[in-house]
């Protein structure tokens, strides 16, 4: 039993140094790890960049529909993307019709100005048809791509003709189609260019980018156009394309423009400052703790302080292999507090066990029974403050959501570090002779 | 044994009077209207902060120019930070608030910011932070904090309910929430007497009190289920009082470890004067520190004069049916 138990107590250790390494040097003996605390992804608030809420101000007052929230959504996506800015969420609020957009500065931008980026970012869709160069026309009528895909600046109609703009499966080839509908005008335009451009190819344009450019088959004089793309309706591929082509489409006639009400631009250089000190601190946190619990329960101390760094350690990987969210400086402020709660399951461990032995108990018997009475005690805790982070995820908004997180992740760790590692460590070496002593686990030793 | 819960009432008057101050500090600063101090998220405005090359610079020149370039008031104050790029030297900044009830447009915005560049000769590429917010948007967070602040407290009601069964759960369950209650009222009393604004952090550190100090009330709930069983003729207040006793070093302890932890990222981030931070860690640790004191000395006590006043009804009750 005792080998058994000195093994299992090695192991732990082994375990958590390893995590440990892996966690701060991103590579074991060579072989490159995913998840070290390099990877976690952070927040604006520390690497700089725009947090902003574009609300969509209608001519009428009325709520924008989720299609048309999508829509513009869709635009200011595939202007970001074109800036290659690609690490960046952007998410409706159907409720309050608004688009939340959040981004990092891009590498290597010296001129920091939010507001230019934001308006640059958020104005309303200029989409076009328009001719194409002719000599990028090839013998089958069908667009010749390069590069660049430059408009001609032939202008044919705007998108703000078009009344709806659909994907749908075609009965016949089952191949996904986007369908468009012209408004009175757009009809008269759109019959004009089609008679215009027969057998040849007509671009779409969102503002410079190009779209899409689809040969003209015939003249359409009804304003009821389809645009066939390739591929089968049962291919994912083939319907994300069709939706994304007609939600560009769609934009070129949104009824409403989009007013940044609430920007907050953060410079990186004072992010990064912020991070330093938080880190900083963090540590200095983890030592004050440990201080604590050895000079508060000397053995048991030691161990939970093993465990608080296996706890801590663990929570870092979660963050980097999940890399739900980013992470912002309440969601650091999140990870310290729960490095605080870590310890706290074995505080309720430890002076249940001290009790137990001052009330005459063998130190094994007052182990295992310090363990399972603190059990029910330490589970309730924690469901409690798993129900608020959880309640704080559902309701909190921007850098509240990442401290929600890291202190959801938190909880959850440190319940289930407290009753399996710092138990299998105390359990181990409460049977070594030298361990035996009472006085190691903050009783005074009374002489028989 | 010290007899705790027997002392309740002295307890309950200085809660009260905590409270009590904090409410009339809130009407003597105007009520409703200006017993908060509200941060833009509420207020609505727009804050610039751009670097300083140093810390002599004038305000009310800056002041003048914002005034001068858009017509609008400007409240402009010095501020430092720490230098993630050269820790020996500082970082300056200027902050200026202008504004209320609405923001600058976006091209308000970049005239001002360019006027202060030429005019205090910055560097074209200074950094500049810009935080603009329609008052709404308070409104907004607001109403979700309370939803959320709501929904926790109702669904820790139904947990300890179905835990506690044994102390009569549903008592317990709500003589919790109110002890969390009174730890947000003293939170807010602090917010009113130092004056500090009311953002979105509030909410955070509310809901994390929420559910931080139920920890505490949880460690002693638990011992008393342990206890009533044990000790099945014991009257109320003596089982609740041993309990608290016998946990005391246990709340005591997992409490001064968070705080710990708090106040130790509180006093890095005053230092540095990292203003987020700061603002997030302060009302956490006001509210953490009440949610101890309230988990040993009120909610328990709670529990205690609610117990018994059902067993005076019962007793009365009986009294009522033997003399019919």
């Amino acid at each position: 039993m005792k080998g058994n138990n000195g093994l299992k107590f090695f192991l732990v250790i082994a375990v958590i140094a390893i995590l440990t390494f892996i966690s701060f040097s991103g590579n074991f003996f060579g072989i490159k790890v995913p998840g070290s605390v390099y990877d976690i992804r952070p927040g604006i608030d520390i690497n700089g960049g725009i947090s902003a809420k574009l609300y969509a101000e209608t001519t009428d007052n009325s709520k924008p529909t989720q299609e048309q929230l999508d829509s513009a959504k869709n635009v200011i996506e595939k202007r970001l993307d074109r800036l290659n800015i690609l690490d960046r969420q952007v998410t409706t609020d159907l409720d309050d019709g608004a688009i939340l957009l959040e981004m990092p500065w891009k590498a290597g931008e010296t001129e920091y100005d939010p507001d230019k980026a934001i308006q640059e970012i958020g104005k309303t869709a200029l989409l076009t048809f328009q001719e194409v160069d002719a000599s990028k026309i090839d013998s089958n009528g069908y667009y010749i791509h390069d590069e660049e895909n430059k408009p001609t600046g032939i202008v044919l109609l705007e998108g703000k003709y078009v009344v709806s703009a659909n994907p749908q499966k075609n009965m016949q080839s089952g191949g996904m189609e986007v369908a468009l509908k012209f408004d009175a005008e757009g009809t008269k335009l759109f019959a004009d260019a089609t008679q215009k451009l027969l057998k040849k190819p007509i671009a779409i344009y969102m503002d410079d980018q190009f779209i899409s450019a689809p040969r003209v088959d015939a003249h359409i004089t009804d304003g009821e156009a389809v645009i066939t793309l390739g591929g089968r309706s049962n291919d994912d591929a083939a319907i994300a394309e069709a939706k994304d082509l007609a939600e560009t489409i769609r934009s070129g006639s949104l009824p409403f423009r989009l007013d940044a009400k609430q920007v907050n631009g953060i410079s990186p250089l004072l992010g990064k400052a912020a991070l330093e000190v938080t880190v900083k601190a963090a540590i200095v946190a983890f030592i004050l703790v440990c201080l604590f619990m050895i000079v508060f329960y000397r053995l048991p101390g030691v161990l939970a302080c093993i465990a608080l760094l296996g706890h801590t350690v663990l929570q870092l990987l979660f963050i980097s292999w999940l890399n739900l969210t980013t992470i912002t400086l309440p969601g650091l402020a999140g990870i310290i507090l729960t490095i605080g709660m870590g310890v706290d399951a074995n505080i309720i461990i430890f002076e249940r066990i001290k009790e137990e032995l001052r009330s005459g108990k063998t130190l094994r018997a007052a182990i295992d029974v310090g363990f399972k009475r603190a059990f029910t005690a330490i589970l309730d805790a924690n469901v409690t403050t798993l129900i608020a982070a959880v309640v704080l995820f559902i309701f909190g908004t921007g850098p509240i959501l990442s401290f929600a997180y890291t202190l959801f992740i938190g909880v959850i760790l440190s319940f289930l570090t407290a009753v399996t590692v710092s138990r299998i460590m105390i359990k181990s070496v409460a049977d070594l002779d030298i361990a035996k002593n009472q006085w190691l686990y903050g009783v005074k030793v009374v002489s028989k | 044994m010290i007899n705790m819960i027997g002392k309740r009432n002295y307890f309950f008057i200085l809660s009260g009077i905590i409270i009590l101050a904090g409410l009339v500090v809130f009407f003597i600063n105007g009520g409703i209207k200006g017993g908060f101090v509200l941060d833009i998220q509420f207020e609505g405005g727009t804050v610039i902060q751009i670097e300083m090359p140093d810390d002599n610079y004038d305000t009310a020149k800056a002041e003048k120019i914002v005034k001068d370039t858009i017509g609008k008031s400007a409240i402009v104050q010095k501020a430092s930070t720490f230098n993630a790029e050269n820790s020996a030297a500082k970082l300056y900044l200027m902050n200026l608030k202008i504004g209320s009830k609405e923001t600058l447009s976006q091209d308000d915005r970049s005239k001002v910011i360019s006027a202060l560049k030429s005019e205090f000769n910055l560097d074209e590429n200074a950094e500049t932070t810009v935080n603009s917010i329609e008052p709404f948007i308070g409104k907004e967070i607001m109403n979700k904090g309370l939803q959320a602040i709501f929904w926790s407290s109702f669904f820790i009601i139904l947990y300890v309910w179905w835990r506690f069964k044994i102390m009569s759960g549903l008592s317990a369950g709500v003589m919790a929430v109110l002890a969390l209650l009174h730890d947000i009222l003293i939170m807010c009393v602090v917010y009113i007497f130092f004056r500090i604004p009311l953002n979105d952090s509030f909410i955070a550190a509310v809901l994390t009190v929420i559910g931080y100090s139920m920890n505490d009330t949880i460690i002693i709930y638990d011992r008393i289920r342990e206890n009533s069983n044990l000790l099945r003729k014991t009257p109320i207040a003596e089982l609740v009082n041993r309990s608290v006793i016998q946990t005391l070093s246990r709340s005591i302890n997992t409490s001064v470890v968070v705080l710990l932890c708090i106040i130790t990222v509180f006093i890095f981030a005053s230092v540095n004067n990292i203003q987020s931070i700061r603002e997030f860690t302060f009302p956490l640790i006001i509210g953490l520190a009440s949610g101890t004191y309230s988990s040993i000395f009120i909610a328990s006590s709670l529990y205690v004069v609610w117990k018994e006043h059902l067993l005076k009804k019962k007793v009365a009750a009986k009294a009522a049916k033997s003399r019919a």
